[in-house]
């Protein structure tokens, strides 16, 4: 390994971490206050949501944390307004997030790695479509949880909003629309957030770039190889 | 019975000056077993005393209710029955065990909200209709003889118990479909947010009196129906402040049919985005995970770099 090659590199600065960090509270605490409402009639239900303080308090807690991850998510989008705005975030195929089409191909490529018909694993640039995945299931989340769970919170104030065409349906479709996409959010986050990023070969217990917001140049030459390559060149050796 | 109470001579005397002023209580909180009535039916004997005196009915002689017996062997104190009273037997006789003057003979004291009752659907199907299994009191106040505020959880129409004290009617096929009451009112609002929240012990969730009224619950195209039109705007604004009536368009507990399309194709939309997620990240996480097991015992040499 040359010299001008560092042992680590930055992969998050300070501000991405926190508002991971606060995304990350106030998601087990939204899931944790709501998930007794998901299914009230089983028998531990109470016990559980006991445990928040009562429906009541969970029910508090629940709209706080709510509007948390909102204010997080809003300040996410506006701090990359400001990065793309001032050109210290530029745009590039190998480091972006935004999903591509290469990524469908890569999807295919891990399946067929991963069944053993082609012996070779798909080269991933900064964001795998795993992380772009991961990624843009918040956004939508955001959308759709986010939105109907603040209309559901201060159904008043958000009832004059509403069109007078929509109000025989709406309120069952955001009811339904909050809960299945609560439960698709804890079943994402608990599969595939979790093996990703806990429980893969060599991540056990976790990554610790959450915390760090670095990662090793050894790592990303084999989990971001198209990154490497654009920061440090193609190696020749080996 | 004659051995029971003889096994009980004894704790007489003691009775006899706890419950001085209640000759009845003297045997009835002490006997137990039941008695048949001329009609046949069982009637427990048992007065629980305690129970009766903790009741808000607790200072009552029991002959204000008890104005004749239907067998046994008392003589009735008898007396005049009130007028209302009197016409109410023949709608209570349909219900009685044993003395449908009895059971009559809240509506002495009860008046308004008898009257309330009465105007009610429930009243018309008691008094128009003469239906034998249209709800009086104590359909659902329980034994008259232990009842308590409604405040109380011992009460059976408190807040807690409310669901299941109108889903006894609400919920039973054979009556909804008699009365033409809609359908699945009881599974819907245990569905809905309210419903959820009450299911976990919410205190101070709306239960179906609350948005409903208790004695005189209407039919919901009623004028003065408190759950439609501008009745429907007031009831939601106990709770919620500044209610509009585009706000109490909201439906409560409605059964979503394929009449309202968008909820209803949107909830089966919703499974198969669900599913269709789970089916990629789960064979995705197990596939990856065996593979992983596979490089890393079967093509070690892979990873020798």
């Amino acid at each position: 390994m040359s010299n001008q090659i560092p042992k680590e590199i930055e992969r998050f600065n300070v501000t991405f971490r926190i508002q991971h960090v606060l995304m990350l509270v106030t998601f087990l605490l939204l899931s944790f206050t709501g998930w007794a409402l998901k299914y009230p009639e089983v028998e531990h239900a109470k016990w559980w949501v006991d445990i928040w303080g009562g429906p009541d308090m969970a029910g508090k807690i629940h709209r706080v944390a709510g509007v948390g991850m909102l204010l997080d998510f809003f300040w996410h989008v506006i701090y990359l307004g400001y990065l793309i705005g001032t050109g210290k975030m530029g745009f590039s195929l190998t480091t972006t997030i935004i999903p591509l089409p290469q990524d469908v191909i890569d999807v295919a490529k891990n399946f067929a790695y991963f069944l053993g018909l082609t012996k070779e694993k798909p080269k991933f640039g900064r964001f795998s479509y795993i992380h772009k995945f991961d990624y843009w299931a918040v956004f939508w989340g955001m959308f759709i949880i986010g939105a109907s769970g603040f209309i559901l919170a201060f159904p008043v104030m958000m009832s004059k909003f509403l069109p007078g065409f929509t109000l025989n349906w709406v309120w069952p479709l955001l009811r339904i629309l909050h809960s299945d996409e609560a439960l698709l959010a804890i079943v994402f986050i608990l599969f595939w957030h979790f093996f990703n990023e806990h429980l893969k070969w060599g991540k056990f217990p976790m990554s610790w770039t959450w915390i760090t917001g670095k990662i090793s140049t050894e790592e990303m030459k084999h989990e971001h190889p198209l990154e490497y390559e654009m920061r440090f060149g193609k190696e020749s050796d080996k | 019975m004659r051995k029971i109470l003889l096994f009980f001579v004894p704790l007489l005397f003691f009775w006899a000056s706890a419950y001085a002023a209640d000759d009845c209580l003297i045997c009835h909180s002490v006997m137990s077993g039941n008695v048949k009535t001329a009609k046949g039916e069982s009637v427990e004997v048992r007065v629980d005393a305690a129970g009766f005196e903790a009741s808000v009915h607790g200072s009552f002689e029991c002959t204000e209710c008890h104005v004749n017996f239907m067998s046994g062997p008392h003589t009735p104190p008898g007396g005049k029955l009130d007028s209302e009273v009197a016409a109410l037997v023949p709608f209570t006789s349909k219900k009685s065990k044993s003395s449908p003057e009895a059971l009559a003979a809240c509506v002495k004291c009860h008046k308004p909200i008898y009257s309330e009752l009465k105007a009610s659907v429930h009243g018309q199907n008691i008094f128009e209709k003469k239906e034998a299994d249209a709800p009086l009191c104590l359909d659902c106040h329980g034994n008259p003889h232990y009842i308590v505020p409604k405040t109380d959880p011992k009460s059976s129409v408190s807040h807690d118990k409310m669901l299941e004290v109108c889903g006894r009617c609400h919920e039973d096929e054979h009556i909804v479909n008699k009365y033409g009451m809609s359908h699945y009112v009881i599974e819907k609002y245990k569905e809905s947010f309210h419903g959820k929240k009450y299911i976990l012990g919410h205190k101070r969730v709306p239960i179906c009196d609350d948005c409903h009224g208790a004695h005189l619950v209407t039919k919901i195209d009623a004028p003065n129906s408190p759950v439609s039109g501008e009745g429907k705007v007031k009831t939601c604004g106990k709770c919620h402040e500044g209610a509009t009536a585009k706000f109490a368009a909201a439906p409560a507990h409605k059964y979503i049919g394929k009449d309202n399309p968008i909820p209803y194709y949107g909830e089966k939309a919703l499974i198969v985005l669900l599913l269709g997620v789970f089916l990629f990240i789960f064979s995705h996480v197990i596939l990856e995970s065996i593979a992983e097991i596979r490089d890393r015992v079967f093509r070690k040499e892979d990873h020798h770099e």
